[in-house]
C-alpha cells in the first residue's frame, strides 16, 4: 500500500479535529487505549458529526469500548459521514497518517487507495461483510520500513432495527505466516527449477486419482508435450492408463511402498495424435505425505532408456560380429600359412614370406579401420607398396580414380600388391636400376554390369620367362579379390615386363559383405 | 589311399580358404571340385554324378546361404552327404539335414577329410 504524503489534511476537510489537552473527557469507555485513548478524551466532539460520547448509540460505545482495549488492530467507521476510529494497534497501519486521521473521514485515510477501499466500505454499510486474507503494509514499528501483512474483515453494525450504523473491523497481522508461506513458495519454485533442468522425466502427482500438480520440461517431452497438469494420469495419458501404470499409482498411493521399474516396454504417444511408438523407461515411483503423514500423492521420475538399450544391443551385435570377422580371419590367416608352407622352399623363406604376408594384412586391416567404411583403392595400393618397399615408391607409378573398396577385396588386394612387389624385386623390374611398374586402375561403366579393372604393368626390367614352378606368391594372386564376383585375375609373362589385369565386377567391389 | 578317390565337392567364397582346403584335400587323396557360391555348387551338382559330399561353407552372398544349399541337397540328391562350416552363426544340428557334420572355422582338412571318408561309409 502506498504511503503518500497527507493531502488536505486541516485544509479542506469537512470535520475539524481539534485536541484540547486541557478539557479531556472522563467517558468511561474512553479509558485506557494508549496514545489513541488519550487522544479520544481529548477531541472536542462537539464539532464532530459523532457528537459527544455520552450520546453515541450504545452499539457505537460498546465496539469503542472493545476496541481501545484490544491488542488486535481495529478500525470503525462510523455514521453517514464514515467517521473514523481506530485503536494504537491500527494507528500503526495508518504510518504518517495517524493521529491526523482518528476522528476524520475514512475517505480522507485511504484516499490513495479509495477505488479499491470504496466498494467494500459500501457493501458494508450495504449489510454486507467482506474478509480480505492478506493486505500488505509498509510498516516502521522497529525503526526500519517492513513489509507487514494483515487480514481483514469488515463488518456491518446493525442497530436493534437492523440498520447499518457503520462497519467494524478486525484485523490480524499474518505477516509471519505470510512470510513462511512465501518461503515454502520460492522453496518449492527453488526445487521446480531444479526439476525443470533436471535430466530426467519428473512430475508429480496428487490424490487417489494421481491428478499431475507438476511435469518438468523432460516429462512434457516424454509425453509428447501434451497438457497434463491439472488432469488425472488416466485422463492426460490414455495409452498410459490402459498399460497397468495407474494400477501401479493405486498400488504405491495406498501401500506407501516406492516402486522402481526398469527397462518397462511402454507404448507411448511421442507426439499430440500420434499413433503410440514402443519406448524403454526406468521408473521411480515416490510416496509423498502430507502434513498428517498421510500418503497425499507420488513423485515420479522416468527416464528414456530406448536408445541406451539399442545401443547395449548393437553392442552385443558389433561384439559377436566382430567374433565372427575374427574367425573368418584366422581361418584365411590359416590357408596363407598352408599355402606358404606348402610350396617353400625351405622353412626360413616360408618364416619371412609368412611374417611380411601377416604384417600386410594387418596394415590393410588398420587402414580400414581409420578409413571407417570410405577407404579407397588408392590407400590400399600405396600403404601396400610403401609396406613392401617405401625407397621405391616413385618407382611405382599409381594412378586411378578415388574409389571405394569394400573391407575383404580391400585386404586381397593389398595381399596381391606385395605379393606382386616382392616378386618384381627378385625377378622383375624392380630387380634393375632403371624399372618401374604402371601401377592403374579404371571403372569399365559401359560394362555390363560396371566392372573394376586393376593392371600392374612392369617396365624396364631384365627378359621375362613364365616360371617353370609356380610359388606360394603366385597362387595368392590367382586366388583374386576375396568377396567380389566375375572376378578374374590374368598373369601375362610378356617379354618386356610382367603384366597382371585383375577384373572384378564394380557393386562386388565396393559392398561390404 | 583308398583304392578309389572320393569326389567332395567344396562350396567356399573365400578364395584362399577355398584353395588352401582343395588342395590339401587333393593331397589327401580326394578328388575336389571348388564352387564359390550355392549357385555354382548347383550347377556342378546337376552336371557331375560322382560327387559323394558336399562341403560348404554357411555364409555366403549369392540367392543362396550354405543352410539353404545343405537342405537343396538333401531333397534333390539324397544320397549326397553333406559337411557344414561356418565361423559367422552358432550352428546348431537342428540347422541342417539330418547325417550331416558340422565344423567350426577355423577348421583342420584331416578332421574334414576323416569326416567325408566316414559318411561316405
Amino acid at each position: 500500500m502506498a504511503r503518500g504524503g497527507l493531502r488536505g489534511y486541516g485544509t479542506g476537510l469537512p470535520f475539524q479535529l481539534s485536541i484540547i489537552p486541557m478539557i479531556e473527557s472522563n467517558d468511561p469507555i474512553l479509558q485506557g487505549g494508549g496514545e489513541c485513548g488519550s487522544l479520544l478524551r481529548a477531541i472536542d466532539w462537539s464539532s464532530n458529526p459523532l457528537g459527544k460520547p455520552a450520546q453515541w448509540p450504545a452499539e457505537l460505545r460498546t465496539i469503542v469500548g472493545i476496541a481501545l482495549n484490544s491488542k488486535q488492530p481495529m478500525l470503525i467507521v462510523w455514521g453517514p459521514e464514515q467517521t473514523t476510529l481506530y485503536n494504537d494497534g491500527y494507528a500503526a497501519l495508518c504510518g504518517v497518517r495517524h493521529p491526523a486521521a482518528l476522528g476524520g473521514s475514512f475517505q480522507e485515510l485511504w484516499y490513495d487507495i479509495w477505488e479499491k477501499v470504496e466498494p467494500i466500505i459500501t457493501a458494508a454499510y450495504n449489510g454486507i461483510s467482506t474478509s480480505m486474507d492478506d493486505i500488505e503494509f509498509t510498516m516502521h514499528r522497529h525503526g526500519r520500513p517492513e513489509q507487514t501483512h494483515f487480514a481483514f474483515s469488515y463488518t456491518p453494525v446493525r442497530n436493534g432495527q437492523g440498520e447499518v450504523l457503520g462497519m467494524f473491523c478486525a484485523c490480524v497481522e499474518t505477516t509471519r505466516s505470510v512470510q513462511l508461506t512465501r518461503q515454502r513458495e520460492a522453496e518449492r519454485d527453488h526445487m521446480l527449477q531444479v526439476f525443470e533442468k533436471a535430466v530426467g522425466a519428473i512430475a508429480m502427482v496428487s490424490g487417489p486419482t494421481h491428478v499431475f500438480t507438476y511435469a518438468n520440461e523432460d516429462y512434457l517431452a516424454l509425453v509428447g508435450h501434451r497438457d497434463v497438469v491439472g488432469k488425472t494420469v488416466a485422463e492426460a495419458l490414455p495409452e498410459v492408463g490402459r498399460q497397468g501404470f495407474i494400477e501401479l499409482l493405486d498400488q504405491v498411493f495406498e501401500s506407501g511402498a516406492s516402486h522402481i521399474g526398469r527397462g518397462q516396454p511402454l507404448q507411448l504417444q511421442g507426439r499430440p495424435n500420434a499413433e503410440p511408438e514402443l519406448r524403454y523407461v526406468d521408473f521411480f515411483y515416490h510416496p509423498t505425505r502430507g502434513a498428517d503423514g498421510q500418503v497425499d500423492g507420488i513423485f515420479v521420475q522416468a527416464i528414456d532408456v530406448t536408445d541406451k538399450l539399442a545401443a547395449e544391443q548393437y553392442q552385443t551385435l558389433l561384439n559377436r560380429e566382430l567374433g565372427h570377422r575374427m574367425k573368418n580371419q584366422l581361418a584365411l590367416v590359416q590357408a596363407i600359412v598352408g599355402q606358404t608352407l606348402r610350396s617353400a622352399d625351405s622353412l626360413e623363406m616360408a618364416g619371412k614370406s609368412l611374417s611380411d604376408r601377416v604384417a600386410v594384412l594387418a596394415t590393410a586391416h588398420d587402414i580400414l579401420i581409420n578409413g571407417v567404411g570410405r577407404t579407397t583403392v588408392h590407400d590400399i595400393v600405396r600403404q601396400a607398396a610403401a609396406l613392401h618397399d617405401g625407397n621405391r615408391e616413385h618407382r611405382l607409378r599409381i594412378e586411378g580414380p578415388e574409389l571405394v573398396i569394400a573391407s575383404r577385396p580391400a585386404l586381397s588386394l593389398a595381399l596381391i600388391i606385395h605379393e606382386l612387389s616382392t616378386n618384381a624385386a627378385k625377378y622383375g623390374s624392380l630387380s634393375t636400376q632403371d624399372g618401374f611398374v604402371n601401377v592403374r586402375w579404371r571403372v569399365e561403366g559401359n560394362h555390363q554390369p560396371p566392372r573394376f579393372v586393376f593392371e600392374w604393368q612392369e617396365q624396364g626390367g631384365p627378359q621375362v620367362a613364365e616360371p617353370t614352378r609356380k610359388g606360394s606368391g603366385s597362387r595368392l594372386i590367382r586366388a583374386g579379390l576375396s568377396g567380389t564376383i566375375e572376378n578374374s585375375v590374368n598373369v601375362d609373362y610378356a617379354p618386356g615386363g610382367l603384366r597382371c589385369e585383375i577384373v572384378a565386377e564394380l557393386s562386388s567391389l565396393q559392398t561390404e559383405s | 589311399m583308398p583304392e578309389q578317390s572320393l569326389t567332395i565337392l567344396v562350396v567356399e567364397d573365400e578364395p584362399l580358404v577355398r584353395m588352401d582346403i582343395a588342395e590339401q584335400l587333393q593331397d589327401m587323396g580326394f578328388k575336389v571340385l571348388e564352387a564359390a557360391n550355392a549357385d555354382e555348387a548347383i550347377e556342378m551338382l546337376g552336371g557331375d554324378t560322382e560327387i559323394r559330399i558336399v562341403f560348404t561353407d554357411v555364409d555366403m552372398p549369392g540367392s543362396m546361404d550354405g543352410l539353404k544349399l545343405a537342405a537343396a541337397v538333401r531333397d534333390r540328391w539324397p544320397p549326397i552327404r553333406i559337411i557344414v562350416t561356418s565361423g559367422h552363426r552358432n550352428v546348431t544340428m537342428n540347422d541342417l539335414p539330418a547325417d550331416s557334420r558340422f565344423f567350426a572355422k577355423p577348421y583342420k582338412a584331416a578332421a574334414i577329410a576323416q569326416a567325408a571318408r566316414e559318411m561316405a561309409g
